[in-house]
């Protein structure tokens, strides 16, 4: 089915930067722009650990970053909530990991052409090296 | 429904690195790979499973979806290298001759666009911000300043003296 689809413009959410009157206690809010997990240890006695939790934390991060750099222009399938499974080409991630943007997304009505897909709607995906 | 993996933190899910693991999600299924990473912002799990004649499939399970990750063993010497090289740019060796002429040719470049370059024994350091490593190719730029690496690079790409130097992908 290749069919291409005018562009579905479906109503903002709320955003992490800026509340737009939603309110940031909401467990909607909460769920859809979740910021980064700050880091466990708090008190200065534990400098130690979290000198030891930032070396942990960037090497994670910048595995994952290359792993999101192989990723660009390859064909994705996304495996997402209700049993739907769809195919993209990748584009970009946001900082936070809250939006994927992609390309030629092939949806059960057509193609679009591009598209943002929310992560928290995602379980997982799949591409090919 | 929030399971316990999204609290660990980085200094727990790095001692799954390497690791072939199991991991449960919510709507009960399973996925299983050898664990490559997991991102510290979103918790979510990278796996990779390799194929019989070399290339590999790679699987990332939200972090929001992670039910339970069950450990089943650990990679031998062979697979942590093939994990670890997974994601890494080709890395290609040049003489030290050839070294020496391309750290010139980008220093022309640079001076030739009226940006200030010093040298600093193999580097370069440009503009007093940025650093240019060996072999001077634009993704060797090292900076903080995120403006002046976007320029910085960009002016490298542009250089009409660049021979060919990119490594061809098979």
């Amino acid at each position: 089915m290749a069919t291409p689809v005018s562009v579905l413009r479906l109503p903002k959410g709320p955003e992490p930067n800026g509340s737009r009157g939603f309110d940031p206690t909401s467990p909607r809010f909460i769920a859809l722009c979740r910021t980064s997990i700050s880091t466990l240890v708090a008190s200065e006695e534990d400098a130690e650990q979290l000198q030891r939790e930032q070396c942990a934390r960037s090497a994670l991060r910048e595995s994952f970053l290359r792993c999101l750099l192989s990723m660009a222009n390859k064909k994705v399938q996304f495996h997402m909530y209700e049993k739907v499974k769809v195919e993209a080409t990748f584009g970009a991630c946001d900082i936070d990991v809250l939006n994927f943007q992609v390309s030629d997304l092939h949806t059960p009505i057509g193609v679009q052409k591009e598209a943002l897909i929310r992560c928290q709607d995602v379980i997982s995906y799949t591409f090919h090296l | 429904m929030q399971s316990g993996w999204l609290l660990l933190g980085p200094l727990d899910w790095i001692c799954y690195l390497n690791k072939q693991v199991k991991v449960k999600t919510g709507n009960d299924e399973e996925h299983r790979g050898w664990l490559l990473t997991v991102d510290p912002v979103s918790a979510s799990v990278v796996l990779v499973n390799f194929g019989e004649v070399g290339g590999a499939s790679v699987q990332v399970v939200m972090g929001h979806a992670v039910e339970e990750v069950e450990v089943l063993q650990e990679a031998d010497e062979e697979t942590a290298e093939r994990l670890s090289a997974a994601f890494l740019p080709q890395q290609i060796s040049f003489s030290p001759n050839e070294l020496r002429r391309r750290k010139e040719m980008a220093r022309r470049w640079l001076q030739k666009n009226h940006v200030p370059v010093d040298d600093n024994g193999e580097e370069l350091k440009v503009a007093g911000v940025l650093t240019l490593m060996p072999p001077y190719m634009p993704e060797d730029c090292r900076s903080s300043n995120e403006i002046i690496l976007d320029r910085i690079q960009k002016l490298l790409e542009t250089n009409p003296e660049k021979l060919e130097d990119r490594p061809r992908h098979t």
